[in-house]
């Protein structure tokens, strides 16, 4: 067996879909944040905690790495030793890609992590055993793991707090991983409504919680699938393909006069996040 | 040279006798005859009296008790299964819906109990006889839509196959075993996806579709 | 017989223990436990209540005074998430992080649960009679112009109720109090527009050049202009997008989404703006002759002299102003902070004016048809105004609800002390805050998720709205009580007979709504449908009514900034943050635990100081530094922060309470405590920015808990958040 066949067989399997039925046949869910309309306010992060029972775990355990944030804002400066920073600041809202070819999907002892037919990366709680490998191997670092039971740790959810939490999303003891699942629970009940009266889940009938809250519209979530989804045309707009890591717009001579990219796309996890460059005006 | 060899073989047999050992004693997560406990309710509920099949005696002489049932349809109270994924345990009006009117039963002792709560507008605290993991998640709407609506199956065929003949029992008790392999089981199976069509297909078999 | 008319609380009739126990089980249940758990069940629901099925209530936030309408998800009878509403034209669905909050100060687990009666330090727990009883004991032993409240900023039918009580009393005494209101920049817009708070478009104007007003973080409506901003920055046919320039002393959450940030040297911001002026004028803009006369001085070289801005940046900024129409110039932290601030915002004021934004961009605001219902907004001058009454000795019985006053008066107020000579102090309290727990009586309030009333927003949008706030749940401390009914209450012992019809506040409230159905588009249908439709919707919109601007701004002469103080050097700028703003939400988790979005930082407060300054002075991150001034000091760990005037270090306020809860005891250091009384010239109002203080050393170092990491915001050349120039990008194409 040649190299160069072994080389195109790795691709094929690195792309083939683990689950026997028509992947992305009816839905491939999909993001898009627009850096330019991003202000970093966090309100995307607060709602994840709000929707998806999320332990607040204090100052010791974050000093130590162990927060819990599924969606985190990455603050960037610019890196050219000036005085101030007169183009302001760079906010980068980062949570699981969910990615194509995710790296933590293959290496889970358990298998606990999978890719779903409408394209979500899984992360099933009561199969994982917490070897915590899925996170080594995630080059975003989106993977959250409970090193404590945060159920009954004293101040995590007190007496009436408990009432807040939200019953279609498990509370995660210890040992378990966790992650974005692009409110999988919402998408799940919309389905269930849709299959209900005989449809398909309708562009913009389902928002993450992140999306929802957005006070600025920053976020785009929807079925990739659907042409006439925003997600669909905003993909097809920047010229971005799913299961690319060199995107043909990139080739250009110059490179691309539009905004889209993924993050570390070189790394070929195929993310299904996309983001939108951020804009500095130049007359200013 | 040795030392490590003696340590290495010592570590191994330890690790593989203690993983049998422990697979020994486990327990196992359903018990032998699949049933679940005998729950007690505040009320002893007769689903028999109201879901059993009618005695044809009982419609000659109405004065006298009822022996047999209503025939009521399980979706008649528990009237969420078919839209949500609980199927719900019905409201106390809808008990008294009923019953406000029946004064042949009215002073029976279960009766007077279920009118207790009614004037004190206080909520039955009913058991729950069939527990899933809080990790699962099941939707009755799915299933019942599936079966019933799309596959013209009787309610009584659909509702036991997985509850069981409710309508002979006074309270509920688990009869299936509810764990992941007996789903799985007939997830596994094809099944027409209406009355009239050939097509089939088999249940989800993504974990993330009952595991939240 | 099932009821034919459902009624909204028929609904919140539910179970017993179902809903707790559906909730408690969620904590780690991995067995099959068949006849352990109780099933939620219910004995009266409405149709639409479905175990299994959410519902959802409209009601408005509380969490600061912008006003969104939020939709609450109900499961079995516990509210578990807030979203935004959409019909609201403030928020059009979309909700910050606090408001997202607010669930968190619902079901706080250190709510006061019931009245408390102080005996020496201590508070014993008593009932509603024996406190409402104690309260017209008091009252009937003063005279009415003894009697005092002490609110932040009201509005809505509680604001009625609250102004019809202290006519029954005969007290003309109601002080409105808002630590880190946008007086000034109120005032000054009376003085240019005619009006406090005129329209500002964002939408529509091409470029917005700000001068500390953080409007995407805390200032006045965020989350509106946020929504604003969004379509602002997508481009139009043209491919252009709108441009932001923001001019402060330390870099905001807005300042750090701007094209250009211009660090300006602190309380010149004035200086600036007139240059500006000058600029244009030179640039061939059509400057009225007199306005130019009086800005010829600030020209390019003067101007960068004095603020630090360089000329070419003045140069290019007029530029921009000139090709790009309309514009919109914004004034903020400038006006809040100096005491010249009037005059910085009367320079921005002449700034719009000479761009011509004036009806452009800056709009006449709705026409609120109800005066009596409309905000009575809070400032900062109110607190010394009731502070020089009670040091007085005229206040006898001072009422108090939805302000800290103990947490956030500047130390040589006094207030503290001076608070000790009122005998009977009264706080209607969600919380055993500072204030609190100084007063003799505390009477426990309904959280706002579980509370009727009304409100009318200071800043509205398309058209005036009333909000509507419904309880989304049953409250869950049964001694608490709901605003308006104590208000109510009060109300019926001084006057029963004319609130004899009103069983409680929901009726009263439903009455005054109703009365007026035909005036707000209800006059089709019956009341109880016009009620039903109104709390449906979560608000009514009012009747529109003729407002415009008037007003004209003149010619601005500026005084000179205050001069360097060799013992206290550098400027303190106490910074409010979006999460903490006045210190009100420290006792919610979420917001402790989300990080500054500037700094990163989460669970304390920091110290922001630029890296120049820091090397001057020796000083690395995490170093604990003592910040002194004249009047208080305070300990908190330094943060390196580069977007920050060198002459000024900034500390966020909100932090250091010493009570309120676990989540916000002991967190933190107080910046109001270190607060100079300097007070704006022409409005009296405390000027913010004004207070001067020393850094020293205490030898003690921590490691400074932030999400950033040990990269430090550095993305070390790698592709992750990427910006382009728009010379290098097509926008036009975009969807």
């Amino acid at each position: 067996m040649s190299v160069t066949n072994l080389l195109e067989n790795w691709s094929q399997f690195r792309q083939a879909h683990p689950v026997g039925d028509a992947p992305h046949a009816e839905y491939k869910w999909a993001l898009s944040i627009d850096l330019d309309t991003c202000t970093g306010c966090n309100a995307c992060s607060v709602a994840c905690y709000a929707e998806n029972n999320l332990p607040v775990v204090g100052k010791e355990k974050y000093d130590a790495g162990q927060m819990m944030h599924w969606m985190r804002i990455e603050r960037y400066w610019d890196e050219d030793d000036r005085e101030f920073p007169d183009q302001g600041a760079q906010f980068l809202p980062m949570m699981c890609q969910h990615c194509e070819a995710a790296p933590c999907e293959t290496v889970c002892p358990a298998g606990a992590t999978n890719h779903t037919a409408d394209g979500l990366n899984s992360q099933i709680y009561n199969r994982c055993v917490g070897s915590r490998y899925c996170s080594a191997n995630c080059p975003f670092k989106v993977r959250y793991f409970n090193w404590y039971d945060y159920p009954t740790t004293e101040n995590v959810w007190p007496a009436e707090m408990t009432q807040q939490l939200n019953p279609d999303v498990s509370v995660r003891s210890k040992g378990v991983m966790e992650k974005c699942t692009f409110c999988v629970q919402r998408l799940t009940a919309a389905k269930s409504t849709a299959r209900s009266e005989g449809r398909l889940v309708r562009d913009g009938e389902v928002q993450t919680a992140c999306q929802q809250a957005c006070p600025t519209n920053a976020i785009t979530f929807g079925n990739l699938v659907e042409p006439e989804s925003k997600i669909a045309k905003q993909w097809a707009a920047q010229q971005v393909e799913l299961a690319r890591e060199g995107q043909a717009k990139d080739e250009e001579a110059g490179g691309s006069d539009l905004r889209g990219y993924r993050i570390f796309e070189e790394l070929r996890a195929y993310p299904s996040v996309m983001y939108l460059e951020r804009v500095r005006e130049s007359a200013i | 040279m040795h030392r490590f060899l003696r340590l290495s073989v010592l570590l191994l047999g330890s690790f593989i006798s203690a993983t049998l050992y422990a697979a020994e004693v486990s327990q196992p997560l359903v018990t032998a005859d699949d049933l679940g406990p005998k729950v007690e309710q505040p009320i002893e509920f007769p689903h028999n009296r109201h879901a059993g099949l009618r005695d044809p005696a009982d419609a000659a002489d109405p004065s006298k008790p009822a022996k047999g049932g209503m025939e009521i349809d399980c979706r008649y109270c528990h009237t969420a299964a078919r839209r949500s994924a609980n199927a719900a345990i019905p409201p106390l009006q809808k008990c008294v819906g009923c019953h406000q009117t029946m004064n042949s039963v009215r002073e029976t002792p279960r009766i007077q109990k279920l009118f207790e709560y009614w004037d004190a507008k206080k909520a039955i605290p009913w058991k729950k006889v069939h527990d899933l993991p809080d990790f699962v998640r099941f939707n009755h709407e799915r299933h019942l839509k599936r079966f019933i609506d799309g596959q013209g199956k009787s309610v009584q065929e659909v509702c036991g196959y997985c509850h069981g003949d409710v309508k002979n029992m006074t309270v509920a008790r688990r009869q299936k075993s509810l764990a992941m392999g007996w789903c799985v089981s007939c997830h596994e199976k094809d099944h027409p996806v209406d009355a009239t069509s050939t097509k089939t297909t088999h249940g989800p078999n993504d974990c993330w579709q009952c595991h939240k | 017989m099932i009821e034919n008319s459902f009624n909204r609380r028929d609904f919140l009739k539910v179970m017993g223990w179902g809903g707790a126990a559906v909730a408690l089980s969620g904590c780690g249940n991995t067995s099959v436990q068949d006849g352990v758990e109780i099933v939620t069940s219910y004995v009266e629901p409405a149709e639409y209540a479905l175990p299994g099925i959410g519902v959802y209530f409209n009601s408005t936030c509380a969490q600061c005074d912008a006003g969104c309408s939020i939709t609450g998800r109900v499961r079995e009878g516990r509210v578990l998430k807030l979203e935004g509403n959409a019909n609201s034209a403030i928020n059009v669905g979309k909700l910050c992080g606090l408001g997202q909050a607010g669930v968190q100060a619902h079901y706080n687990p250190d709510r006061v649960r019931q009245p408390l009666l102080r005996t020496g330090d201590q508070g014993e727990a008593i009932t509603w009679d024996k406190a409402l009883g104690l309260i017209n004991e008091k009252l009937g032993a003063v005279k009415g112009d003894e009697v005092a409240f002490l609110t932040g900023t009201v509005s809505g039918h509680s604001k009625v109720l609250l102004g019809n009580y202290l006519d029954a009393l005969g007290s003309k005494n109601h002080y409105a109090y808002d630590a880190v209101s946008p007086s000034v920049v109120r005032a000054a817009n009376k003085k240019a527009y005619g009006v406090e708070m005129p329209r500002l478009r964002l939408d529509k104007a091409e470029v917005i050049v700000s001068f500390g007003a953080d409007f995407l973080g805390a200032w006045v409506s965020p989350v509106h202009f946020s929504q604003q901003y969004g379509q602002f920055r997508k481009a139009g046919k043209d491919g252009k997008r709108g441009v932001l320039v923001q001019i402060e002393s330390k870099m905001t959450l807005t300042g750090a989404n701007a094209d250009r940030w211009l660090a300006i040297r602190p309380g010149t911001e004035g200086v600036l703006a007139l240059g500006i002026i000058n600029a244009l004028a030179a640039a061939g803009v059509s400057v009225p002759a007199d306005i130019s006369a009086s800005v010829k001085a600030y020209d390019a070289a003067n101007v960068s002299k004095e603020t630090g801005v360089s000329v070419e940046q003045i140069g290019k900024l007029a530029a921009l102003l000139k090709a790009r129409s309309p514009s919109l110039v914004l004034v903020g932290s400038a006006a809040e902070g100096y005491v010249q601030g009037s005059q910085i915002a009367a320079a921005v004021a002449l700034l719009n004016q000479v761009l011509g934004n004036v009806g452009k961009t800056i709009e006449a605001p709705a026409h609120v048809p109800f005066p009596q219902i409309a905000a009575t907004v809070g400032n900062r001058a109110s607190l010394q105004a009731l502070n020089n009454s009670v040091a007085g000795g005229k206040v006898k019985v001072l009422f108090s609800f939805g302000v800290n006053p103990l947490f956030t008066a500047p130390p040589a107020l006094n207030f503290a002390e001076n608070l000790k000579k009122v005998p009977f102090k009264v706080v209607f309290a969600h919380y055993l805050d500072e204030t609190a727990l100084a007063a003799d009586l505390v009477l426990p309030l309904d959280s706002n998720l579980e509370d009727w009333g009304t409100s009318v927003p200071e800043y509205l949008t398309d058209g005036s709205q009333l909000n509507i706030q419904q309880p989304l749940m049953e409250k869950l401390h049964p001694e608490t009580r709901g605003l308006g009914d104590i208000l109510l209450a009060l109300l019926k012992q001084r006057n029963a007979n004319e609130y004899k019809d009103f069983e409680d506040y929901y009726a009263y409230l439903r009455n005054a709504v109703i009365k007026n159905k035909s005036a707000l588009g209800g006059a089709l249908v019956d009341d109880d449908t016009f009620w039903g439709e109104t709390l449906s919707s979560g608000l009514l919109k009012l009747p529109a009514g003729a407002s415009s601007l008037s007003g004209h701004a003149s010619a601005v002469s500026l005084s000179a900034v205050a001069v360097a103080d060799s013992a206290y050097p550098l400027h303190l700028i106490p910074s409010i943050t979006a999460n903490m703003r006045d210190g009100r939400h420290a006792n919610q988790p979420w917001l402790q635990e989300s990080p500054d979005p500037l700094t990163t930082i989460v669970w304390d407060s920091w110290v922001e100081m630029h890296p120049k300054k820091a090397k001057e002075l020796g000083l690395v991150e995490g170093d604990i530094v003592e910040v002194a001034s004249r009047n208080g000091s305070l300990k908190a760990q330094l943060y390196i922060f580069p977007g920050i005037h060198p002459d000024a270090v900034s500390i966020p306020l909100g932090y250091g309470h010493e009570a309120m809860g676990r989540y916000a005891k002991g967190i933190g250091a107080n910046a109001f405590k270190l607060l100079d009384v300097v007070v704006g010239q022409e409005t009296g109002e405390l000027a913010l920015h004004e207070t001067r203080v020393k850094i020293s050393k205490t030898g003690k170092r921590v490691i400074v808990v932030k999400d950033e990491g040990a990269a430090g915001g550095m993305q070390m050349h790698k592709k992750i958040a990427v910006r382009v120039s728009t010379d290098n990008v097509k926008l036009s194409g975009e969807v």
